[in-house]
């Protein structure tokens, strides 16, 4: 597009969205350096300080404000998000390969299985909930929670293996079987390496989302809180600056996997032009 | 997503064609089983228990339509049902109206391939960010000491903090807004990405203006993207409890607020109920919209 005066104004407006994204972020992050224990979740700032992040770790002499349950939960959260990514990851993957066929009934596959995504965590969370009742299961984070994830996060690592494995070329496939190579060590040494970004970003897709997936934990999970709830529990009593701490330390882990993920994807399409150039000369 | 017609399949002698819908039936089984148990059967369990008969803290598997009855006689569960019409619209048409510009000047108008990357990666990074702390986060901007009213009473546009800002229906609708246009953007931009250039540039030869082309080629053309986003847009939005929970301090009760408190009180069967409702709500926006673009090709 030409219209430079028209490309101004959108530029602008679209400056001006990036601080609507952002704005509450960054408000957070400065009110979790409020001073504490008596300084409140608002400005003005009274002193610069790391109590509250202090406070969360339990560094802080007991005060009337209780400490965040977040050890425990941590751990709990990420156990669970690795289940869920390692778990959608076998099935995104082994269902996309199906589809690289025609088949009878793959539209209806495909919905069903896209419909994980779509529904309300809130519905499955209370139909779960409700067969855990019927059925007399105790509900746990690592089973029914923990099958409602999948559910989520499967449809996802589907769809990022599906758009991959529509774009690579078939042929090569074809000619490691023509050439007599059996299919386990045709998927290992041809397809696996074509797929890797795919697989890649259906991982980050499942742990990220399970990390902090709060609706569909909320009804199915028993006792023992996930990160999610822990936070979600304080929305009915007061909030203090610990939870913006927290919120600025869980963000920058969130961060921290994106950059993790952004470096390993770099370095597998350098190591791929690699290979290239090595085979042209 | 169009698939890909796998005509070419070589059929050798030691991978007859037959075997073929073998192979995809063990490939597709364990994903379609998980899905059946762990959705389709909850959904169905959901659907069967909002018939159960329901005992001050118990539930007994003797079917009655009481529970119905009872969400349809009541004011507090009809109005919450018109709530949560009424927000998912407002709530829709925001992310529409706040997300497609920017989308259009991402997806459209930055031609350099590397900040048009990076434009998109920031608006989507928040997707992978915590959505509770999210919705936290508004708490300090929109309270009546909060950031929004601070800076409006430094510039002096107002002299008393607005007080509407926080624990109001407004609270919720600005923060839906702006977790959910996300979504918006995100498929309207990629819409935009596939626009030909060529066929905007041929128009501009011609001496098509801004308002024409856009009116012309550019809209139709992300129409797509407009659908795709509203149906996440709308799911999302229906299927919400937690923002109103967190930013409208009891005030504003969507459907979601109803099942969350009805579970709270061990109320299963009318829970069920409110949830089956929110259910056919879904299914009607959601077919409505898949009237009007088939996903499995668009995306």
């Amino acid at each position: 597009m030409q219209a430079s005066g028209t490309k101004l104004v959108l530029g602008i407006y679209t400056t001006l969205f990036l601080v609507f994204l952002y704005g509450p972020m960054v408000v957070l992050a400065i009110l979790s350096f409020q001073t504490g224990p008596e300084g409140g979740p608002q400005f003005p700032i009274i002193e610069w300080s790391v109590y509250w992040y202090k406070h969360l770790f339990g560094m802080t002499p007991p005060t009337r404000i209780a400490p965040l349950p977040i050890e425990e939960a941590l751990v709990r959260s990420l156990v669970l998000a690795v289940m869920t990514m390692i778990v959608s990851t076998v099935l995104g993957v082994t269902s996309a390969q199906a589809f690289r066929k025609k088949f009878t009934g793959s539209g209806f596959a495909f919905y069903l299985i896209v419909l994980g995504m779509m529904v309300p965590g809130v519905l499955v969370g209370l139909g779960m909930a409700l067969i855990a009742n019927a059925l007399g299961i105790d509900r746990h984070w690592w089973g029914t929670t923990f099958v409602l994830h999948v559910v989520y996060t499967y449809p996802f690592a589907f769809l990022v293996m599906l758009a991959i494995l529509n774009r690579f070329d078939q042929n090569v496939e074809e000619a490691s079987w023509s050439l007599g190579v059996s299919p386990v060590k045709t998927f290992r040494k041809v397809t696996f390496p074509l797929i890797f970004p795919g697989v890649l970003s259906a991982m980050l897709f499942a742990f990220t989302l399970s990390y902090d997936e709060f609706s569909r934990t909320l009804f199915a999970s028993g006792r023992d809180l996930t990160l999610p709830l822990a936070i979600y529990g304080t929305f009915s009593v007061e909030v203090h600056p610990n939870v913006f701490a927290f919120g600025v330390l869980t963000t920058l882990f969130s961060f921290a996997l994106l950059g993790t993920y952004a470096a390993l994807m770099m370095l597998s399409i350098r190591r791929a032009r690699r290979v290239a150039i090595q085979e042209e000369a | 997503m169009a698939m890909t017609a796998a005509t070419a399949e070589p059929a050798s002698a030691d991978r007859p064609a037959r075997k073929m819908p073998d192979r995809t039936l063990w490939l597709l089984a364990p994903g379609v089983i998980w899905m059946v148990l762990f959705l389709v059967v909850p959904i169905l369990m959901m659907v069967y228990v909002s018939f159960w008969t329901q005992t001050t803290f118990a539930i007994t598997p003797t079917l009655t339509i009481k529970s119905w009855v009872m969400f349809f006689s009541s004011d507090t569960y009809l109005s919450a049902l018109w709530t949560t019409i009424r927000i998912w619209l407002i709530v829709l048409a925001a992310t529409l109206i706040v997300g497609y510009p920017a989308a259009l000047f991402v997806g459209l108008f930055v031609r350099n391939k590397t900040v048009q990357t990076v434009l998109l990666v920031l608006c989507v990074i928040p997707f992978w960010t915590s959505f509770l702390i999210r919705v936290l986060a508004w708490r300090p901007m929109l309270g009546k000491e909060g950031a929004i009213n601070l800076i409006l009473q430094g510039v002096g546009l107002i002299n008393k903090p607005i007080e509407v800002l926080l624990f109001s229906e407004l609270s919720v609708i600005i923060g839906m807004t702006q977790i959910y246009c996300v979504f918006m953007v995100g498929p309207i931009a990629f819409m935009m990405g596939r626009i030909d250039q060529s066929v905007i540039e041929a128009a501009q030869d011609l001496g098509a203006g801004f308002w024409r082309i856009f009116r012309t080629i550019i809209l139709p053309l992300s129409m797509p993207g407009v659908v795709v986003g509203a149906i996440f847009v709308s799911v999302m939005v229906l299927g919400e409890f937690a923002t109103s929970a967190a930013l409208s301090g009891r005030k504003v009760n969507l459907l979601g607020n109803i099942i969350v408190t009805q579970v709270g009180s061990l109320k299963w069967a009318f829970a069920a109920v409110a949830g089956v409702i929110l259910t056919i709500l879904m299914g009607i926006v959601v077919a409505a919209l898949l009237r009007v673009v088939d996903l499995r090709k668009e995306l």
